[in-house]
């Protein structure tokens, strides 16, 4: 059987019929629920097969399928059972700051239907016709961002995230310095330097934002595990069901995102890279080099960055507890530790590139 | 006295002018059954605007910062005034030393030669309510003196006095007026905010505490000892002027770099500590030659009410997202009112709103250009109230956005958030 490996945006941005829309605290989402109550994510009606039939391409050129390995996946903090520790003792503050969080940052993905994509079919030395590749801005980048951000009258991830917030924790007052957490602090470094120069600018942001994104999908993972641990525990939530169906209804809508990331990102892996000099380059050295500088970066120093910046915010609020002695205790004796692998599996050597 | 009285004859006699240039046609017409149109009204709003703006250049102190206010609120004032007022500039010609001396004097309770080494008697800048000396305190550093000018608190009494009077008579005559008196306790209470050198040392601090690890930003030090409420003594820093790309370029700073690290500054500000520097005018904004960014003048710097900066970011968000039910939520969150008290106004703003950032127009960018097309179609479908401090945010980033085209670059407030920190490094990083 032959699949159809080309769409039109329309057809890739297309939703299937949902006998019952999902409207999350009052806000009409995206997506909705099937005769049967299962939940139907969004503009998966062509984008599923489509995704479906570029990997089975891959596959029958024995081109490999990029893997994140989940091990090099940094834990939450503070973890599941630790946020619980803080909600059960009335300390709400981190984890309504840090569900806030979660709800930005998701609707930032939205950022990617703006990324400049340089003219693909000429940088690549084999054709590109009928890949993953060819669609990135033919439907892919534009149903990645309304998943995210919502589009229209409907709500996406971010909108979903605050409806499961405000389920399960009753509408909580969100911290004013939210955004000034998001924006964090500048150092002194300056821009990040390219990579591949030989590339051209143009085309290793674009690839690198993928590879980013990619990474943030993959570990998203453990975003979702936290927030429906935390959100679908009666002991806590005030409304366990809704809120946890919420997230899962968000990582249900995500796998199309890991799907498409890895796949486009694979075949690049399997091609050449015509360079700015005239010469070529491996698909794979680039897209090894950049998800390797990704994975250092996230593995690396930024969970313990990340941990440090929180303690302080953390002891603030658990001081206004009743026994912030005995709670701060309790907290610090659940940390968990972690020790990120030494390698992250596409290291330039390891690869031979 | 003399003078107090001629400056209330001359507004009154404005006033009445401005008043029959409106009403009296109108009456005509009335008796012949005609309405006035918007369009047929076009040649008397120009020529009422640029009486005003003469008036203002004549009389100058509160005058030109009502006109200044006046421009930045186009969702109560027709566009004629806009183009009009933005002409206003606050620079006027300096006040003679002696009455400078006397004002330091005064203030510092000590001879002008025991504090400073050096006062140059020319000031380095003049505006409507203060000038600046260049000085040198006696421990030899290089300081700015701001000195209030001597008679301007009763100038502005005395302005303001007469504009309440006229404003009270407007509103007495006119069925529908415009909303001219809140225009003016506003603009009286950002006079008084600008009058007392102390705050506007303490906000000075403030924004520096702000950045106090941030090694792009530059707030001159207040010296304390030698700074009252009329007269403020600060370290001098030199730099360009932020809008001088050919001296940014010869200093080899990229401008467009330079103008992404302002646009972070005031995003910082804004959004995140909800306390900013709420007059960005390029006379105010420098870049030293390792690129720090100089900011100056605090006067009117504003504390924004609790849950502002994240409504502002919704609104942003929404607006670049083409997401029309967050943009309606966020003008709620803003404290944006509509005459009905339901939201259909808001859905219809919305809707155009992203009807326009669909053609690619705005791109998340904070332009005049997005401020004018939601202040217009406020006017066209009426909100009775549009928050104060929403137009002052939007002022700012008009000025910035008028930068940053200068600069070659564009007043993006989201991208401007992934300057640094989280945003950066997730899914939202370019």
């Amino acid at each position: 059987m032959t699949q159809t490996s080309t769409f039109t945006p329309e057809e890739l941005l297309s939703s299937g019929p949902v006998a019952e829309p999902l409207i999350a605290n009052g806000v009409r989402c995206h997506g909705g629920f099937d005769a049967d109550g299962l939940y139907r994510s969004p503009r998966t009606l062509c984008r599923l097969p489509a995704i479906q039939a570029w990997q089975a391409q891959l596959s029958d050129q024995g081109s490999p399928l990029i893997e994140i390995p989940r091990n090099l996946m940094p834990p939450q903090y503070p973890s599941a059972v630790q946020a619980k520790l803080l909600l059960e003792n009335g300390v709400r503050e981190p984890v309504v700051r840090a569900l806030t969080i979660i709800s930005i940052v998701e609707g930032f993905g939205a950022m990617i239907r703006d990324v400049e994509v340089p003219e693909l079919r000429k940088i690549f030395v084999e054709p590109i016709d009928g890949t993953g590749l060819d669609h990135l801005t033919g439907g892919l980048f534009e149903a990645h961002a309304r998943d995210e951000s919502g589009y229209r009258d409907e709500g996406g991830h971010k909108q979903m995230w605050e409806a499961a917030r405000d389920a399960a924790l009753e509408n909580p007052k969100v911290p004013g310095d939210v955004l000034m957490r998001l924006m964090g602090r500048r150092g002194r470094g300056g821009p990040q330097q390219p990579a591949f120069p030989e590339i051209g600018p143009e085309l290793e942001r674009m690839l690198g934002l993928m590879a980013n994104v990619l990474v943030v999908e993959v570990f998203a993972e453990g975003t979702f595990q936290w927030g429906i641990d935390v959100l679908s525990d009666p002991e806590i939530s005030a409304a366990p069901e809704v809120a946890g169906s919420m997230v899962r209804n968000i990582q249900a809508d995500e796998k199309p995102h890991v799907d498409y990331l890895r796949t486009a990102l694979s075949e690049v892996s399997a091609r050449t890279i015509r360079t700015v000099d005239d010469k070529t380059i491996s698909g794979k050295t680039v897209v090894d080099g950049l998800l390797h500088r990704v994975l250092s970066q996230m593995t690396r120093n930024r969970p313990g960055d990340q941990r440090e910046d929180l303690r302080e915010g953390l002891a603030r609020a658990i001081s206004v507890a009743t026994n912030p002695g005995a709670l701060q205790e309790e907290f610090d004796a659940l940390e968990l530790t972690w020790t990120p692998p030494e390698t992250t599996g596409f290291e330039p050597a390891a690869n031979g590139a | 006295m003399v003078t107090r009285v001629r400056r209330s004859l001359k507004v009154g006699w404005n006033a009445a002018w401005l008043w029959g240039m409106y009403k009296i046609p109108s009456w005509g017409r009335r008796l012949r059954g005609i309405e006035i149109s918007n369009e047929e009204l076009s040649p008397t709003h120009q020529r009422a605007a640029a009486r005003v703006l003469d008036l203002a250049l004549d009389l100058r102190g509160v005058m030109i910062k009502l006109c200044q206010s006046v421009a930045t609120r186009s969702d109560i004032f027709p566009k004629e005034f806009i183009e009009k007022l933005k002409q206003c500039h606050d620079a006027v010609p300096p006040k003679p030393f002696e009455q400078v001396r006397r004002m330091v004097e005064s203030e510092l309770g000590k001879p002008i030669e025991a504090v400073f080494s050096e006062f140059e008697p020319t000031p380095i800048a003049s505006a409507s309510l203060a000038q600046v000396h260049r000085a040198r305190l006696i421990d030899g550093r290089e300081v700015a003196v701001k000195v209030q000018y001597p008679d301007i608190e009763g100038i502005i009494r005395t302005d303001l006095g007469n504009m309440r009077r006229v404003c009270r008579v407007y509103e007495f005559f006119d069925p529908q007026p415009l909303p001219l008196l809140p225009l003016l306790v506003e603009l009286t209470r950002h006079l008084r905010m600008e009058l007392d050198f102390v705050r506007e040392a303490d906000c000075a601090d403030r924004v520096r505490e702000l950045f106090a690890d941030d090694p792009h930003v530059k707030i001159p030090e207040i010296y304390r000892e030698w700074s009252t409420t009329r007269v403020l003594t600060m370290e001098l820093v030199s730099g360009i002027k932020i809008t001088e790309k050919a001296s940014m370029k010869e200093a080899g700073l990229a401008p467009a770099e330079v103008f992404q690290n302002l646009m972070y500054i005031y995003v910082r500000m804004i959004l995140a500590a909800g306390f900013f520097h709420a007059d960005p005018h390029p006379g105010n904004l420098f870049v030293t030659p390792t690129g720090e960014i100089v900011v100056l003048d605090f006067g009117l710097s504003k504390e924004l009410p609790e849950g502002f900066g994240l409504g502002l970011f919704e609104l942003m968000f929404s607006l670049a997202t083409f997401n029309e039910s967050a943009m309606v939520r966020a003008f709620t969150e803003l404290g944006f009112r509509s005459k009905t008290g339901d939201t259909s106004t808001f859905v219809a703003i919305a809707r155009r709103m992203v009807r326009r950032s669909d053609s690619g127009a705005f791109e998340g960018e904070f332009t005049e250009d997005m401020t004018e097309e939601l202040f217009e179609a406020i006017r066209e479908d009426p909100v009775a109230e549009v928050p104060s401090d929403f137009v002052l945010v939007a002022r700012v980033f008009s000025l910035l956005s008028g930068i940053g085209h200068t600069l070659g670059s564009r007043a993006n407030v989201l991208q401007a958030m992934s300057g640094g920190g989280p945003v950066a490094s997730s899914n939202a990083s370019r």
